[in-house]
């Protein structure tokens, strides 16, 4: 059979722009990235240390360890807004349980698995019932601070510095701080999941087109429950790392969390409409929002303003990614 | 209980085929053959009971009674699945692609090459899978590493439709694939269906574009209020027997079997 030439070809330069309108966004937020180093290490005198940039990485390592799982759940264009709670939750019960006299990593395995089932209760009413997400870890938002509260009556638990578990928030490793380790290796294993397995895929493909994924044969109520779990168990580990980190579990821990790590995932290009997602430009976008937070306050500027500057960013990371970032390429929206 | 016609089995019948939706009619007894290899153009207004057929036969639907051979041999689908395992693949209008997924990524989607026994997409085989599928195809999409929302209405058509031949359906059943696509597209996704059914698939279309069907249909079956009205040989009808047909002039004593 020969071919008619009528057909339209799909140019190289077709290609490029696809590729360009993709990475835009990540592009960008590496160039601002860059430059907000070279204005603070100009600006603030101790800010381009050693030091200083190691406490930064442990000072963002909850951030990226959450933004992490946030990035799946945002790409199948859900949203988990109960993350701060679980947080403020896991801490609190884990100084809680530790002050009880448990053995550490009984305490710890109990603290991570009751994260997953929180993000399993958000995933159940959100994918299998069909409750919008955002009502839902609305909810749960509420219910999971007030039960830190309720645990904790209001007041600070210790955890005992002698205990191993402190490690996890205040160790190092060859220098570098345990949560900056551990932070980066769980945002690799969620760079190599979503790019390289059929779970990313699926992932991409529930937020792009869930019917069509559906009609394949993919059980995509399954994916839309999986990754609830995971940020759910996400926030269970940025709340022993915080509290371990203080060597007290707070109810008030992570207040204001979840607009910090969905700042970071929207500000890495990550679509909230779904189907787009940039693991990359999550790690970049945890970056900046940290850069922000420590050179401001190394520069004596009122710790108040990092709030009022965080949400600015978040509102102008959708502006950008809805309004300019979506001109460029071919991906119709 | 199988029709045999010059010695071979069709590849479908559907015999007596009935549906009602409350006090709606929605088929009133159809009776459709199609052939091995066979491309049956499905015509008829809007609420002739096409869609609802065709759904009957991907087993989206479940007639209230009739019966369906496939292959010789009486079937009956709980689910598009049950059909699917018999090699009946539907193509929807619409539904049918993720536009941020890759083109190769599309094709494979929910049963991806994989490696490291089973954990990871085996990305490298998907496009090289692709590239050998799409030229079997004769589809000219030169890459397949750029997601399908970048492609042309009629790429994206005919990535579509490669992917349900990716199955190696025996009947393939494509619902408007030309609606909204510009000439040269309708060029690319008409090819393409001569191509796949000369590999002996047979093939089902719908569509309201008359001229299409001539280009590339053996049979064009009219359809009238959940009737069968009309099964027309294409290369000896023409278009305006065709249209009167779809509208039910009673002109003559066509074989309308209108109860």
């Amino acid at each position: 059979m020969t071919v008619t030439s009528q057909r339209v070809v799909t140019t190289r330069s077709a290609r490029a722009n696809a590729h360009i309108g993709r990475h835009a966004q990540t592009i960008a937020i590496a160039v601002v990235l860059v430059v907000l180093l070279i204005f603070f290490a100009f600006s603030a005198d101790r800010f381009a240390t050693t030091g200083n940039l190691l406490n930064l990485l442990r000072q963002i390592a909850p951030t990226l360890v959450v933004a992490t799982a946030m990035t799946f759940v945002i790409s199948t264009s859900g949203i988990d807004l109960s993350v701060g709670s679980t947080v403020a939750l896991s801490g609190s019960l884990l100084a809680i349980v530790l002050q009880h006299g448990w053995n550490p990593t009984l305490a710890l395995v109990a603290i991570l698995a009751l994260g997953a089932l929180i993000g399993f209760v958000n995933g159940w009413f959100s994918s299998y019932q069909n409750i919008p997400p955002f009502i839902v870890t609305l909810a749960m938002l509420s219910i999971m601070r007030g039960t830190a509260l309720r645990a904790t009556e209001g007041y600070s638990t210790p955890i005992d510095g002698d205990l191993w578990i402190v490690q996890i928030g205040q160790g190092r490793i060859a220098g570098v701080p345990v949560p900056a380790i551990l932070a980066v290796v769980v945002a690799l294993v969620g760079w190599l999941v979503l790019t390289r397995t059929p779970f990313g895929r699926y992932v991409i493909g529930l937020g792009s087109n869930g019917e069509s994924l559906r009609r394949t044969g993919v059980n995509t109520r399954k994916v839309g429950l999986t990754v609830y779990v995971l940020t759910g168990l996400a926030a269970a580990v940025a709340g022993v790392l915080i509290a371990t980190r203080l060597s007290s579990g707070s109810s008030n821990a992570g207040s204001g969390f979840e607009l910090e790590v969905i700042t970071a995932v929207v500000l890495g290009g990550t679509s909230l409409f779904g189907g787009r997602a940039s693991m990359l430009g999550t790690i970049l976008g945890a970056l900046t929002l940290g850069v922000i937070a420590n050179g401001l306050v190394l520069l004596h500027v009122s710790p108040f303003y990092v709030q009022i500057v965080q949400g600015g960013i978040l509102l102008l990371a959708i502006f950008a990614n809805s309004k300019v970032w979506a001109k460029f390429g071919a991906i119709r929206k | 209980m199988t029709d045999q016609e010059a010695g071979r089995v069709d590849r479908v019948v559907m015999r007596d085929i009935r549906k009602r939706y409350g006090m709606v009619d929605a088929l009133r007894g159809v009776t459709l053959r199609v052939g091995p290899g066979e491309v049956v153009g499905l015509v008829g207004d809007n609420a002739a009971g096409k869609s609802t057929l065709m759904k009957v036969l991907a087993g989206a639907v479940v007639p209230d009674s009739g019966e369906i051979v496939f292959d010789g041999r009486p079937v009956a689908f709980a689910s598009p699945r049950d059909a699917r395992e018999l090699g009946i693949e539907m193509v929807y209008q619409d539904l049918a692609l993720c536009d941020d997924i890759d083109v190769a990524g599309n094709l494979f989607l929910g049963r991806e090459p994989r490696k490291a026994g089973g954990m990871m997409l085996d990305v490298r085989k998907m496009h090289a899978d692709a590239r050998r599928h799409l030229d079997a195809l004769n589809i000219r999409i030169p890459l397949t590493d750029i997601p399908v929302g970048g492609l042309s209405g009629g790429q994206r058509q005919a990535v579509a439709i490669a992917r349900a031949v990716t199955f190696g359906p025996k009947l393939l059943i494509l619902d408007e694939p030309t609606a909204a696509l510009a000439v040269a597209e309708v060029e690319t996704v008409l090819e393409l269906i001569k191509t796949v059914s000369a590999q002996g698939v047979s093939v089902i279309l719908i569509t309201h574009r008359l001229q299409d069907l001539f280009r590339v249909c053996d049979r064009l079956c009219v359809m009238y209020e959940g009737t069968l009205r009309a099964d027309l040989d294409a290369q000896n009808t023409s278009l305006e027997r065709l249209v009167s047909e779809i509208v039910a002039h009673d002109e003559g004593e066509k074989e309308g079997r209108r109860r």
